[in-house]
């Protein structure tokens, strides 16, 4: 049986009169990357921002590694291992890279007081995450974000991940706006971060990308879940494409 | 090497004081003459300090337009407690600079708080602060000179360098920047500075105290105001409830001169220091040439007009260069 990371139990949330979700609970396990899927609306960008503590939730609960969690911010979702990297990559393009990647979490040398940036280690580590990521032209970790492409933009988002050592990774339509080659870096890190400990959801429209890399695929419809144990690899994507739509249900 | 020179904020400033100084040297000698030197290096300092706070506000991406009425109301604060046998100018001083503190703190809690945006919040400080001003003096200047404390000495002492004669403030002025400096480019509050005024958004999602930042920088801003109109009063032996009237926006395009943006996110003090220079010398150089004073103004917008021209043209080969 293997381990479970992260468990919502019964989570409700409601926007004035409109219920967008209704009574959801989901399970993620360890080394597991979960498709999360469903047409817009189904409720998925509200569960994940629960999760990472962008939003929270009327009533339900959170639990990391068997115990309850109280997220009330996406610091406490950080500090829990959790980590989301949006659609629009969420970097302020003014800052080079190495700024970006510690944002937050900025390492400081010498005394406390004088609060001063370790900016070496800054770019010695950004310089060795960039090249993990796959960014293999030599950027320099000084360069603004400004500067950077859709999928390197991206690249550092990731990087921030894994440096982090977060236990889960979001990733919310990682693969918008970006390329053929950079959605194929974006793939291959998932199933990179697998192989190296962290556990994934990934949302994404494009049904192919999410058969590429996952393990389970959990379908989301107008608020709650209505299928939370395909295989890609036993089910076809018509079939997927019809419990989305509510053509099918699963008994 | 030279390539890395001309793509710095600080460049194009730069080269439009050297070539204001040169222009107006070779004009007028009398403009670099001990005495007029020592007439700018007086006053640049106090406007100078209130830039400085200005630039890391900006780059945060709030402005105060308050700065010139706290500019006149701390010093009216301190003398008035003086004045009337309430304090000795020392503790007059203390509570100047926490009503100023207190001022800032106003303007960061209703901006950060309330969601007004600060053009809107700071003009109202802005009469706010004037009006109380008045009101305390009835509309007239405040003694200064019934006072020989040494904290006068500290803050704008005198003294002379060769031919020169230099007040305390323009080391204090130095002081701050470097300071200021160092903080903005250097540590890790400025690096929450930057992504404040960049994308506040996802600075927030990152676990930057955005709101906390916002009103340390108004508050600070507030503070050297305060400091900068006490520096201004006991210099000029007066302490006026009008003093600083307009100077808001002055510094906002000294500050903007200087290179950093408008929109937040981008910010230099050494860019700053240059776009307070280029606008002082201006103000002090046309007058030396012959220029009527009246006149000033035009220059000054003629400026503003060229730097933002000359900013949204390097900005855009910037981003089609890369």
């Amino acid at each position: 049986m293997p381990e479970e990371l992260v468990r919502m139990e019964h989570i409700k949330k409601f926007f004035g009169r409109v219920q967008a979700l209704n009574d959801v609970s989901l399970s993620v396990y360890k080394n597991e990357i979960v498709g999360l899927l469903g047409d817009n609306g189904a409720g998925k960008s509200t569960l994940i921002k629960i999760l990472s503590g962008a939003l929270r939730a009327n009533s339900g609960e959170i639990f990391m590694h068997g115990s309850k969690v109280n997220i009330r911010d996406t610091t406490d979702a950080m500090n829990y291992g959790i980590e989301t990297i949006y659609q629009d990559s969420a970097l302020v393009t003014q800052l080079s890279i190495a700024r970006n990647l510690f944002l937050g979490r900025e390492p400081v040398r010498g005394a406390r007081f004088l609060d001063r940036l370790d900016q070496s280690t800054m770019n010695n580590v950004a310089r060795k995450l960039l090249k993990q990521v796959g960014i293999t032209k030599d950027i320099p970790p000084t360069t603004p974000v400004s500067a950077l492409s859709g999928g390197e933009r991206q690249a550092v988002a990731i990087a921030r991940a894994m440096y982090f050592e977060s236990e889960l990774i979001i990733l919310d339509e990682p693969t918008n706006n970006l390329g053929v080659h950079e959605t194929q870096g974006v793939l291959r890190f998932v199933r990179g971060a697998r192989d190296s400990g962290h556990s994934c959801i990934l949302i994404a429209h494009n049904i192919y990308h999410v058969f590429q890399v996952v393990d389970r695929i959990i379908v989301m419809r107008r608020g709650k879940i209505v299928a939370d144990d395909i295989d890609p690899k036993k089910t076809t994507i018509e079939t997927v494409e019809r419990i989305i739509t509510g053509m099918m249900t699963i008994a | 090497m030279l390539q890395k020179l001309v793509s710095k904020p600080e460049f194009g400033p730069l080269v439009l004081l050297v070539l204001e100084i040169a222009v107006f040297t070779a004009w007028s000698p009398a403009f670099i003459s001990p005495g007029n030197i020592s007439n700018l290096l007086a006053f640049t300092p106090e406007l100078g300090m209130i830039t400085l706070g200005m630039t890391l506000l900006m780059t945060a991406g709030e402005f105060d337009l308050s700065v010139g009425s706290v500019f006149g109301f701390a010093p009216i604060i301190m003398w008035t407690f003086y004045n009337a046998h309430l304090a000795s100018l020392e503790v007059g001083f203390l509570v100047a600079m926490a009503l100023s503190a207190i001022i800032g703190y106003f303007n960061g809690w209703m901006v950060t708080q309330l969601k007004i945006p600060s053009f809107l919040v700071t003009l109202g400080m802005l009469l706010v602060v004037r009006g109380t001003a008045l009101y305390i003096t009835d509309g007239f200047p405040q003694q200064t000179w019934t006072s020989n404390s040494i904290l006068m000495k500290i803050i704008v002492g005198e003294f002379p360098v060769g031919d020169l004669k230099i007040y305390a403030s323009l080391l204090w002025f130095v002081l701050f920047s470097v300071i200021l400096g160092y903080v903005l480019t250097e540590s890790k509050a400025g690096n929450w500075i930057q992504a404040a005024g960049g994308n506040e958004q996802a600075a927030r999602a990152r676990g930057v105290r955005v709101r906390l930042t916002k009103i340390a920088l108004f508050m600070l801003t507030a503070l050297i105001s305060g400091y900068a109109g006490i520096t201004s009063s006991i210099r000029v032996s007066a302490a006026n409830p009008n003093s600083g009237t307009g100077y808001e926006l002055e510094v906002i395009a000294m500050v903007v001169i200087g290179g950093t943006a408008l929109t937040g996110g981008r910010g230099t003090i050494i860019g700053t220091v240059i776009g307070v220079l280029i606008l002082r010398l201006m103000r002090n150089g046309i007058v030396l040439v012959g220029v009527p004073g009246l006149a000033y103004n035009i220059f000054i917008g003629g400026i503003i007009l060229g730097m933002m021209a000359l900013h949204s043209w390097l900005e855009r080969r910037h981003h089609s260069g890369v």
